[in-house]
Order: structure tokens, then C-alpha cells, then sequence
């Protein structure tokens, strides 16, 4: 099949999970023998198009046109992706576009329009659900989800609750919505790190304890109740550190907050840091914590199970789909500083249990999320829409 | 995807330079050869422009922002890290 794929952000532009999400998708079609051709913004220093060794071709648009307005700047954007596709159409003729999420949503409907072909769109996340709807940017943004949910022939939700969460909120027919899930590449994991170097450059010591926090710092990750949960966490484990990374608007209020609980002196926000160094922290980690108050799928979580490291998640969204309690991770409440650090000091007060834990996730990764699977079940469904 | 960068309700507001950074990226100012003085971009913000050099010094500071001199005149861009920052603030 021929794919025209749409995303905002694609490495090396990468905030959340959608980039790395289409790039394992991406990859794995084009394994599977589909011709796959990206359309995403440009980014300094990367080419405006290149094919990767998998075979996807990357087609990077500047957007020549701006304005101080997010929303005005997505429209002027969404122009020039309009016209790439338009150009790279008179050669290749799609079989399918697919979108993911809204940012790109418009150059994709004006496509299914001008050449008639079906549109499936991947929804991660809602407006309605990352933030409320809260002012008019926020209300279009809403109506330009559900305009690209009604314009699509397919809606694709990453977990059971996505789908409920946007039939509901878009009225969608239930039958309109699948299920594919996300998925990770688990063999980056399968190597070895020196744990101690890496603790080390982040100062955490050999004796001391290592709980990992991976997210955007925005509220709908929680990360304040987990910062609230420490004080409980030293009192019982007075030698645990904590590592903080992700970047967000969120950050300085965080920051403020970790300084009053009197233990900022063991909460390091990292900021951003790069894959390579995430995965090697990741393997190098005691527990990784998701404290998401709204977590349509979480990515997060399948990469410390993926890294043979006990996972303590929310019991929201997709958390409580991935995970399942006491078997594979452990669940505690969320908005709940309580329950989250019982959730870690159970897992580190219990070694044995918390390996126990660490392998039944592991195994249950290799069984479920490969981009393999993931892809094959994309293809079905493209195949679904395409006539 | 989220479009207000902070300010939700019963959430603190986003400081105004981190605004700055976001007008400056939305207005195309992300590559060397795109940068924009300080007169260009008060066209673009309204903003004051005493005001706007504080916020630049800061952002500069941060890492977001770099300035280079053409012609005598000093330019601003978002560096990729400053994109990057950007992208965080509207999630």
C-alpha cells in the first residue's frame, strides 16, 4: 500500500509519544513492504527530505508564513503541508492518509477532498481530556478533533478508554472507532548499562535508591502529586533520590513545589535528555512512577516494563489497561500522594517481589506491543477503508 | 495538543518570557537566517520593547534563544532547544 502519514512531530522533533509512536509505525510498515512517505514539520539541521534505511521517505515543510497566534500558525502551516502533498501526489498515488491528531488534521481533510482518497485518523489525546475546554482556542481545537473524527472513515484509539472517552465526547458510532494500541521497540532495552555510572551522573549513589519520573511537566501528568508523595517515601526509605524528566510549562510551579515538601535536595529535574540516556536511566532505575492523572495510553509505562523495571501507575486510561495489579506493575490511586507512595515504598521495601513484577511485565511486553503486530493490525484496517 | 501554555484554570499562568518564546517561534523565528531584530519582532508582539529585552536576556540565558549580529544589528532565533521548549508548552 501506498501511506501518505501526517504528524506534527517526527524525530528529531520530538515532545511526547506521537513522534515516537508514527516513527515505529512508520518503520514498520515500510518493513512490511508499504510504501510510506511522512509529512511533518521541518526542524534546524534536519533535511527537508531524506528515506531512511527502512525505506520511509521524510518529507519536512517549512512553514514560510507565521504568527504570534498558536492556532493562527497552525493554519498558515498546515498550508504548506497542504501544497508537499499535493507536489509529492502528482507522482505517488496514495492509497490512504493517515493523520495523528489535530495539528495536521486540516492539510489532511483538504487531501481526502481534492483526491478522494480515505482518511483514518489516530486520536492520542483529547483536548477535552489534556486540559477541559477552557476558552476559544480551546473550543476550536475541540471542534477541529471532532471535525477530523467525522471526516475520517476510520478512528483509530490507542486503548479501551480512548475509544469510550471519543465516541462519547465526538458522538462517534462505536463501530467508526478501533483499538490499536501503541507499541515499543523492547530490543533497545536487551543491552547492558554500567547502572552505577549512570546513577552516578545523576547523584544517586550505589546504596541509594533510584524512582524515575518520565512525562511532559504538564498538570495531566501529576507529577505534583508524586512530589507531594515523597516526604512519605524518605521517611520509610531515607535513601532514595528521585529523578524528574521531561520538560513542560509546568516546570517552575513544580519545582516551587518540590521546594517546599523540605526534600528538594533529592529531586533532580533533568529537563530533556536524549534517547540514548533515557533508556540507559530507565534500565538503571528502582521504580519508574506515572502519577498521570489522564493517560489515554502511556508509552512511558511499556518502556520501564520493556526495561525489566518495576512500573507504579494510576489507575487511569490506559495505565489500568496496560497494567495489571500486583501482576505486572502496581496500580495506586490517582491525585492521591498517599497511595502513590505506598505504591513505591511497597516495591521498595519487597525485592523479591518487585523482580517478580519486573519479569511478568517484561514478558508480557514481548507478547503484546511489538511494532510488528501493531503494524499488521494498521494495515488491516487501512485495508478496511480502502475500496 | 493544548493551545493555552499554561493559565488553565486553578493552574499558575505561564511567565510572560516563555510567551515571548512562543510568539517568537509562531512567527517563524527559528533559524539563524530567520532571525529578527528587536524592532521587527515589537511589530510582530506589541510588546514594549524594554520589556522584550529583558525577556530575551533571560531566554538567551536559558538556552532558547541565541542572537547573532547582522550588520551591525543584533537578531534573535529560537534555537532547537528553544523549539523544543515551545512544543512542551503547548502540550
Amino acid at each position: 500500500m501506498k501511506i501518505g502519514m501526517l504528524t506534527w512531530e517526527y524525530p528529531p522533533r520530538i515532545v511526547g509519544g506521537i513522534a515516537r509512536h508514527c516513527h515505529g509505525l512508520a518503520n514498520a510498515l515500510a518493513v512490511l513492504g508499504n510504501e510510506v512517505h511522512i509529512f511533518t514539520l521541518d526542524f534546524p539541521g534536519s533535511p527537508a527530505y531524506e528515506e531512511t534505511p527502512d525505506g520511509v521517505k521524510i518529507h519536512r515543510i517549512a512553514s514560510e508564513l507565521g504568527h504570534p497566534n498558536f492556532l493562527t500558525w497552525v493554519l498558515l502551516f498546515n498550508h504548506f503541508i497542504e501544497k508537499r502533498i499535493a507536489d509529492v501526489s502528482q507522482k505517488i498515488e496514495f492509497d490512504v492518509l493517515h493523520v495523528h491528531d489535530w495539528l495536521t488534521a486540516p492539510a489532511s481533510i483538504a487531501f481526502k477532498h481534492s483526491v478522494g482518497k480515505p482518511m483514518v485518523l489516530t486520536i492520542h489525546s483529547t483536548e477535552h481530556g489534556r486540559s477541559g475546554i477552557h476558552n476559544p482556542d480551546s473550543s476550536t481545537i475541540d471542534g477541529l478533533e471532532w471535525w477530523a473524527a467525522y471526516e475520517a472513515s476510520k478512528v483509530i484509539a490507542t486503548s479501551d478508554s480512548m475509544k469510550s472517552e471519543v465516541c462519547d465526547h465526538f458522538r462517534l458510532p462505536w463501530e467508526k472507532v478501533g483499538i490499536i494500541p501503541n507499541a515499543i521497540d523492547s530490543g533497545k532495552y536487551h543491552g547492558s548499562v554500567d547502572r552505577g555510572a549512570v546513577r552516578a551522573r545523576y547523584g544517586v549513589q550505589s546504596h541509594e535508591k533510584l524512582v524515575l519520573s518520565v512525562g511532559r511537566l504538564v498538570p495531566q501528568k501529576g507529577i505534583e502529586y508524586l512530589i507531594q508523595a515523597v516526604p512519605n517515601v524518605a521517611w520509610r526509605h531515607p535513601e532514595t533520590k528521585f529523578a524528574i524528566v521531561g520538560e513542560g510549562w509546568y516546570r517552575d510551579h513544580l519545582q516551587y513545589l518540590a521546594g517546599t515538601t523540605g526534600q528538594a535536595w533529592r529531586i533532580n529535574f533533568t529537563g530533556f535528555i536524549p534517547d540514548h540516556e533515557l533508556i540507559a536511566l530507565t534500565m538503571s532505575a528502582d521504580v519508574l512512577v506515572m502519577s498521570s492523572i489522564y493517560e489515554p495510553f502511556g508509552i512511558v509505562a511499556l518502556e520501564g516494563m520493556a526495561a525489566g523495571v518495576p512500573v507504579v501507575a494510576s489507575q487511569v486510561g490506559g495505565l489500568a489497561e496496560i497494567i495489571e495489579h500486583d501482576k505486572t506493575g502496581i496500580l495506586v490511586h490517582p491525585r492521591n500522594p498517599d497511595s502513590i507512595s505506598w505504591g513505591i515504598n511497597n516495591v521498595l521495601s519487597n525485592r523479591d517481589h518487585a523482580r517478580w513484577l519486573a519479569e511478568n511485565a517484561k514478558e508480557k511486553i514481548q507478547k503484546t506491543y511489538s511494532w510488528e503486530a501493531i503494524a499488521k493490525k494498521t494495515v488491516k484496517l487501512y485495508k478496511e477503508v480502502v475500496r | 495538543m493544548n493551545s493555552s501554555s499554561g493559565g488553565l484554570p486553578g493552574h499558575p499562568a505561564l511567565p510572560e518570557e516563555f510567551r515571548l518564546l512562543c510568539m517568537l517561534h509562531n512567527i517563524g523565528a527559528t533559524t539563524m537566517e530567520k532571525s529578527m531584530s528587536i524592532e521587527e519582532i515589537v511589530r510582530w508582539t506589541e510588546l514594549n520593547t524594554e520589556m522584550l529585552r529583558n525577556h530575551l536576556q533571560k531566554l538567551g540565558e536559558l538556552g532558547y534563544v541565541k542572537s547573532v549580529e547582522t550588520s551591525g544589528i543584533e537578531k534573535y532565533h529560537v534555537t532547537p532547544v528553544g523549539i523544543t521548549k515551545v512544543m512542551t508548552l503547548y502540550s
